[in-house]
């Protein structure tokens, strides 16, 4: 904790990572978050102007329904790159109740992403579904991303999961620096309680970076202690659809522009794209 | 199978909460009648009984309005269907 706190004395720049679109909702709950490609596109550029380094994207159909497809990622792709050059790309390999070998599917695009996501254990979803995540996905999605030059994004949903990162490491070499988000909200999530969240960056490996991650209310307390404890963070219309309690999100973009005002009072400047490639090795 | 109560529509105007209550979509989309909401995309894939999934086993929207006499006959399903054993 000393040495991440250490990051924040030293005003590190933060990565700012925006999860534009997600898996699970979609314009039901909020009408401004992004599902064609286009719109993705332009959300990208967006939140780029507004501070983030990194996009976490997920592909839909073009009436919103999920998509694993290599082709939709590859049209979201092409609309990121039309209108955000540098962003780095980060797709999601996510996809409760989908077959193992969809979860590969968004790391084949051309090029491939600069990072992917990498679930680290089950996560429960609704009343009777479950992301499993096994060991054995985790190591084929890792052995892939490896292949194809993509940095892993180890997503820690709860404490157990910070074993399974331990675990991966026995078993993988992962490239310098381990990047991991912590996690923290409702169900199968760690409980977002402040004393969690220290006691999760004091259980990371050493040398470990971290993403910071609150979902819905929490996205913005949980941000700020990222900032403040060296980390880096990710908001998004994925994570939370609201701006304040009763008040919708009008965009992505306005959730990055809050966190970027904050970074800024506590001494924290956002990290550009270039910065955000050099600190996680790209 | 799909589920019974599933329909695509470009609009509705269901009790959902007070900010998203009104609602117009370029394509149709995936709507629960039972629910009287539109569906998350998650939840689209078990209403659709995509992969491994089923709506009669994995929708607990649907476990709570499975004999829900509303949806009996406008689902051209009667409550003892035997193409339906979970109603
Ligand atoms: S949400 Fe459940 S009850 Fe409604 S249409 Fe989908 S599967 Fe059926």
């Amino acid at each position: 904790m000393t040495a991440s706190y250490e990051r924040y004395l030293d005003g590190d720049p933060l990565i700012v990572t925006a999860a534009l679109t997600g898996g699970v909702h979609g314009k039901e709950a909020n009408p401004n978050l992004p599902e064609t490609p286009e719109e993705i596109g332009r959300a990208a550029a967006a939140v780029e102007e507004a501070g983030a380094s990194v996009v976490h994207l997920h592909a839909r159909e073009p009436n919103g329904e999920r998509s694993f497809a290599t082709e939709r990622f590859q049209a979201v792709d092409d609309a990121v790159r039309a209108h955000a050059e540098s962003v780095v790309i980060q797709h999601s390999t996510g996809g409760t109740a989908a077959p193992d070998a969809d979860r590969h599917l968004p790391l084949r695009t051309d090029p491939p992403p600069e990072m992917a996501s990498l679930d680290m254990g089950p996560l429960n979803r609704y009343e009777h579904l479950t992301s499993e995540n096994t060991r054995g996905l985790v190591d084929s999605l890792h052995e892939e991303m490896v292949e194809r030059g993509i940095k892993p994004e180890l997503e820690v949903f709860n404490d157990g999961h910070l074993n399974e990162v331990f675990g991966l490491l026995e078993r993988r070499d992962l490239a310098d620096p381990v990047y991991a988000t912590l996690i923290f909200g409702p169900g199968t999530l760690t409980r977002p309680r402040p004393r969690n969240f220290l006691n999760a960056i004091d259980n990371l490996p050493e040398g470990a970076l971290f993403n910071t991650l609150g979902f819905g209310r929490h996205q913005l307390p949980f941000a700020t202690m990222g900032i403040l404890f060296g980390g880096h963070v990710r908001v998004g219309l994925e994570d939370n659809v609201y701006y304040r309690k009763g008040e919708l999100a009008t965009s992505n973009a306005q959730l990055v522009e809050r966190v970027a005002r904050l970074a800024d009072e506590l001494g924290r400047p956002v990290a550009t794209p270039e910065q955000a490639r050099e600190i996680l090795g790209l | 199978m799909v589920c019974p109560f599933l329909e695509y529509r470009r609009e509705s105007i269901g009790p959902e909460s007070e900010a998203v209550r009104e609602r117009a979509f370029d394509e149709p989309r995936a709507y629960c009648t039972a629910a009287d909401r539109f569906v998350q995309a998650m939840r689209a894939d078990i209403c659709n009984d995509r992969y491994e999934l089923a709506h009669d086993r994995d929708c607990e929207i649907y476990l709570e309005h499975a004999g829900d006499e509303r949806f009996g006959s406008e689902n051209g399903e009667g409550t003892e269907s035997e193409e339906d054993p979970d109603r």
